[in-house]
Formats: structure tokens, sequence, C-alpha cells
């Protein structure tokens, strides 16, 4: 009972902070330079960005309720992870936002936040993991793995609003909605930032995975491909980075970069989350 | 008066660079006016965003005569083929509908950044030119003295200049949608003209730091010393590329000194950083080619007309009582035209009257009068000016005023009638002149 109205209240004022950041972009700009914008808009996003705080302290009780409802640890559980990574990457938005100036980039945190904790209900909740995976390893191979998609999301929302900035300033559209994103270059130092700090915890999440896949001798079609992805997403990440600062690769191709390894990073997810866990079966 | 011309309303930046001229095109070009039988008095204007050619005609030409040479001169100057080919951009004004344009351009309404306070500089320095040059000195100028009055009371009268959006402010805002604040972005101005030294203001004031190239070392040093900036020649424009953010260029090169192969290098060295171009000179001194190159943006002046647009509709009533002001000048100057027109004639009945009164005097001073004294007749010509201000006083007004109103035909036939005067010329020299009375 308490599970379920801590649910619905996480997903109506995700639904609530969704609709204040649609406001606020949709308004329209009326010849306003870019401070007035800010200014005219700083209502709608500062109370976007208050319920999407509000959403994620209500979404990460939900998570400690149900997690002991179900009597299982989020990070070992199969239940958690897209709510877990919903939670994260708001509670990571809402703290660091201010520090890159990427207020707006709620208006994609938001519906990303609705949208995972919606699916969350219906991916793998009759699954759980099979005992004979159960390591000392789990926990901290699914923790590493979910605090580093979550800042993965972040640096894909980033990366997902510079492509419009940049493809908007390219066609010299740069009215309207311009003016309501965050600034060309704090989206791509953001998306930098968020992925220098992801990286670490993704190479941490890898290799214990891997120690933890030797240990249980898993060698299925399914973990193949998620250590498969897995690698590929570290490499796609490691590429990104390391052309980044050995090869001025900025702006768009880092962009793309960053979008390719978080879609790997969500293949990885999705075949965990199909199979049913690590070593499950769904 | 007539305009010939085109502006950023009819004409994209790519046409108007073809017929843009530097200083010392625009003295070519009065030459070649000034040469051209039918012109009177001419001025050209060259700014970023039009190219026109203000003349009076010669009192015996036709419109038509004048339009047609100024537009040849246009099209040589252009290198365009034909006339026919120029139709298509060139707009002209004629009579009234010419000095209410110049007076709009003149108060900024016809600018793209209406409002902008440049422009009223820029006519200033077309009129100063014409003047140096001879080519401006009878009606046209005083069209143009009145178009600056305009201008200042549009200024004094509406707040049609507060909080302008204007090229600068466009830049600014732009740079800020890139770079988010400008405090940590360096600032190059490459050319140190009146625009350069206008967007620095604006981009200089809170960006980290400023430099300045130019062609001349002089004029980019004053400019640097001005913002403390670091100043440089046109030389080192590869190295400067590669330290700033931002960019204004605005030389009056006739050619593109930024070229794609140039930032493709300089980028190269900047390890993919953002660099944003304000191409404000006219001719373009950015290939818009750059504009392709990954992480490097490049605006020009036509770029921002859209987003200027819209600042304008939020001024709109200002652009109301502007044009109000406008309409109410261009009455008051065509008063004063006709009030003029009739000045050669108030003249010579001035004369006539002084005239007749001077020869009664000196009758008088040869005969009866003959014993009167120096001071007696300093004192009876004095009495003369006194009785010619009388007598002309009643007519002169009453000319005036018809003539204000449009309707001194009836009045004007009469006192050349009345008064057997000869019919006067439309110009401010006296159609006779005044014969003082000798003293004997």
């Amino acid at each position: 009972m308490l599970p379920d109205a801590l649910f619905s209240l996480t997903a109506l004022l995700y639904v609530a902070a969704t609709a204040s950041f649609a406001r606020y972009l949709a308004a329209p700009v009326d010849g306003m330079d870019g401070a007035k914008v800010a200014e005219e808009g700083r209502r709608d996003v500062r109370l976007g960005t208050g319920l999407l705080a509000g959403a994620g302290v209500f979404h990460a009780a939900h998570v400690v309720v149900f997690s002991l409802v179900l009597a299982v640890c989020p990070v070992e559980g199969i239940h958690f992870p897209l709510s877990v990574v919903a939670m994260l990457t708001v509670l990571f938005f809402v703290v660091l936002r201010g520090r890159f100036r990427i207020d707006a980039a709620g208006a994609v945190v938001a519906p990303f936040a609705l949208s995972a904790l919606l699916a969350s209900r219906f991916v793998g909740m009759n699954a759980a993991p099979s005992t004979q995976v159960r390591s000392a390893l789990l926990p901290f191979h699914v923790a590493f793995n979910l605090f580093g998609i979550a800042l993965f999301s972040l640096a894909c929302a980033a990366a997902g609003l510079y492509l419009v900035q940049e493809r908007l300033l390219k066609r010299k559209q740069i009215f309207g909605l311009f003016k309501r994103l965050p600034p060309l270059d704090a989206l791509d130092r953001a998306e930098h930032r968020f992925l220098l700090a992801g990286f670490p915890l993704l190479t941490l999440g890898i290799l214990s995975g891997t120690a933890w896949a030797q240990k249980v001798e898993q060698g299925g079609l399914s973990d193949l491909l998620r250590a498969g992805f897995g690698w590929a997403t570290w490499l796609t990440f490691a590429a990104v980075l390391l052309l980044r600062a050995a090869a001025g690769w900025r702006g768009r191709r880092a962009a793309w970069g960053t979008i390719a390894g978080f879609a790997s990073s969500l293949v990885v997810l999705a075949i965990y989350l199909g199979r049913g866990g690590p070593g499950g079966h769904s | 008066m007539i305009v010939v011309g085109l502006s950023h309303k009819n004409a994209p930046v790519e046409v108007r660079e073809r017929f843009a001229a530097g200083k010392d095109q625009e003295v070519e070009l009065l030459d070649a006016l000034k040469n051209a039988g039918p012109v009177g008095e001419c001025v050209f204007l060259s700014t970023c965003n039009r190219v026109e050619v203000l003349v009076a005609p010669k009192p015996d030409a036709s419109p038509k005569e004048v339009s047609a040479a100024v537009r040849e001169v246009l099209r040589r100057h252009s290198g365009a083929a034909s006339a026919a080919e120029l139709d298509g951009w060139l707009y002209e004004r004629r009579g009234d509908d010419a000095v209410r344009h110049l007076f709009r351009v003149a108060a900024s309404l016809d600018s793209m950044v209406v409002g902008e306070p440049q422009i009223l500089g820029q006519v200033k320095d077309a009129f100063e030119t014409a003047v140096r040059h001879g080519t401006v000195r009878g009606p046209l100028e005083r069209c143009i003295s009145r178009a600056f009055s305009v201008a200042k009371r549009i200024r004094t009268e509406t707040a049609l200049g507060v909080g302008t959006v204007s090229i600068s402010s466009v830049a600014v805002d732009l740079a800020r949608g890139i770079f988010g604040s400008l405090d940590a972005s360096t600032v190059l101005l490459v050319g140190a003209g009146e625009m350069a030294e206008a967007a620095c203001r604006s981009l200089g004031k809170d960006a980290k730091s400023i430099r300045v190239t130019n062609r001349s070392f002089e004029r980019a040093a004053t400019l640097a010393r001005e913002f403390g900036g670091v100043a440089s020649t046109l030389d080192a424009l590869e190295a400067e590329l590669s330290l700033a953010d931002v960019v204004v260029t605005s030389t009056g090169a006739t050619n593109y000194i930024v070229t794609a192969e140039l930032v493709r290098r300089v980028m190269k060295t900047r390890r993919g950083r953002t660099l944003f171009f304000v191409d404000i000179s006219v001719p373009r001194n950015v290939d818009p080619e750059v504009h392709r190159i990954d992480n490097v943006y490049v605006f020009d002046v036509d770029d921002l007309e859209a987003q200027v647009k819209e600042g304008m509709r939020a001024r709109s009533q200002e652009v109301i009582r502007a044009e109000a002001i406008v309409d109410e000048e261009l009455a008051a100057f065509r008063a004063w035209q006709r009030s003029a027109d009739v000045k050669p004639l108030v003249l010579a009945l001035r004369a006539k009257v002084k005239g007749a009164l001077a020869a009664e005097l000196d009758r008088s001073l040869a005969g009866k009068l003959k014993h009167l004294g120096e001071p007696e007749k300093a004192a009876l010509l004095q009495l003369i000016e006194g009785a010619t201000n009388r007598i002309c006083h009643a007519p002169t007004t009453r000319l005036k005023d018809a003539a204000s109103a449009g309707d001194a035909d009836v009045l004007v036939a009469s006192v050349i009638e009345l008064f057997e005067l000869s019919e006067p010329a439309t110009s401010a020299e006296p159609i006779a002149t005044e014969r003082p009375a000798r003293l004997h």
C-alpha cells in the first residue's frame, strides 16, 4: 500500500515537473533577449526543479520502502535497476544543475525519470537473481553500473540538447528554443564532466562484473552479449574521452559518441532485465 | 530631391556588397555623379545595410534623366552588365517621398535595427564627405540638415533608442547562447572602425580579454588602449584567431579575409574549441563556408535581421510615435520649403519699395533738402529702411503664410502684377538687387 502510494506520488511529481519544463520551453520569446528569456522563465524552471527534487526524494523513499517490503537489497535485486537509475539521475541533476548551468536540461531529465519509473513497474517484477549467482561482488557490480548509467544518462541528455542547440545554430534559427535551452558550451562541458565522472564507475562495474562472471562461471549467450556490449560501452566512452583530450574532438562528434555509448549501456541494461538479472532466467 | 539605392529590406548581403564603397571609392563615386550631366547636388551613403545616392537635380533636368544618370554610375560601380540587371534591386523615391525616406533613414526608422544610433553618424559622415568635395550646397544640404534635426527630435521625444536591439546586442545575446557568459571568453575585433568600437562596448564589457587586429596598427592600438586590450596588425590574424572565442569582423576589405582554409588550420590549434564569428562588414569579411566547419559559427548582418525584427515588434508603439514625428516634420519642411519658394519674390518686393523710396529721397536731397547735413541724411536713410519694413511687412507675411499653406499662386501673381515685378526664380538668390540711396 505504502509503496504504491509513494510510487503514485513520485509519478505525479514527475508529470508536474515535466509539465513545468514543457511550459518553460513552449512559452513565446517575443523578441526578448537571452537574459530576459531566462528571467521570464525562471519561475517555471525553479518550479520544475523543485518538483523534480521532491520527486527524487519520494522516489528514494519508494525504493527503500519497496525493497523492505520485498526484502531485497535494491542494488542486488533486478526489480529496481530502471527505477534506481531514474532516481539517481534526478538526484544528480538536482545537485549538479547549478554548477553546470544546465537547469533547462530538466526538460529531458523529468520525462526520462517518469518513463523509467513507469517502465520499472512492468520490467523484471517477477524475476529474482538465482542463488547460484549471489556473490559479495554483485552489489558492487550493480551499484557501480547504476551510478555510472545515471551519470551517463545526464551526459546523454546534455549531448542530445547540445545536438539540438548546434543544429539550431547551424541553421541560424536563433529564436525561441535556442534561447530556452542551456548554452552550447555549458552543455558540452556538462556532458564531458558527467562522462568523466561516470567512466571510472563503469570501469569498476565492468571489472567487478568480469571477476564475478568468472567466479560463477557463466557463459550463456545473453551473458556473452551483455559482456560484449559492456565492453563496447566502455570502449566507446573511452574513445570519446581520449579523442577529446588528444585530438580535440568536442561538440557534435563527442555528443554522438556519448549517445552511442549510452545506447550501448542501455542494451546491457535491457539484456540484464530481459534475462531476469545476472544468471537469472526470465 | 531623388533617392536611388538599395537596402537590407530589398537586397541580400551578396548584392549589397557589390554596391558598397569604401571612403576612397565614395569620393570617386561623388566625382562620377557630379560629372553626370543632370545631377546638381549629390551625397553617397554606404553602410552595412544600405547604399543610397541622394540627388538634387539641376534646375533644367528632369527626374527621369537624373535617375538614369545615377543608375548608370551605380551600374558601373557594381560591375553589372546592364541597367536592367539593377532594376530588381534598386528602389527610387522622389519629391516628398524622398524627403520622408531621408528623415526615416536618419532617424533609424528604416534601419535593420530600428532605433540604433550608428546610422545618424554614418549619414553625417556621408554628408561631410559630400560637403568637403563640394557636391552639396543648396536645397539638398538644407534637407539633410533638417533630417539631422528630425533624428535628434525623435531620439529626444520617443523611447525609440532605449533598450535598442542592436547588432551588437544581438551578437552579445548569441555569444551568451553559445558560451553561457563571456567572462571566460576572449573577444577579437578584426578592424577598428566605428562598428568595431560599438561592438566592443557591448561584447567587451563582460569579456575576459579584448584583442584588436587591424590593417593600421596605430588605429588598433588606440582602440585596444581604450578597452584595455592588446593590439596587432592583420598579419597576426591566424595567431589571434587561435586565441579568440568571439570574433567581430568589420574591415573595409572587399574580399574574404577569413577563409575556410584559414579557419580549418586555426581549429586544429584550438583543439576544437568553439569559435563564433560576428561578421558585421559589407562586403563580408568571413567566407560563408566557414560556418560549415565543426564548432564554428558565422553570423553576418542579414542573419541577425529576423532577431532584430523581433526586438522591433516590442517597441512598435515608439515606432508609431516616431513615424508621427516624421509626418509632422515633413509637413513643416514642405511649408518651410514653399515659404522659401516665395523668398525671391519678397526680396524683389522689398527692393522695389526701397528703390522707389530711395529714388524719391535722392531727388529731394538733390533739390529742396540740399541743405541737410550728414547726420540728417543718415536719419532719412534709416527712415527709408523703416518705411520699407512697414510697407512690406503685411504682404510678406501674407505671402509666406499662403505659401506655407500651398495656396500662394494667386497672391504671387497679384504681387507681381501690382508691383510690376518680373517672374521670380525659385532660388535663394533675389531676383532684383536693392538699389541703395546714394548719399550726396
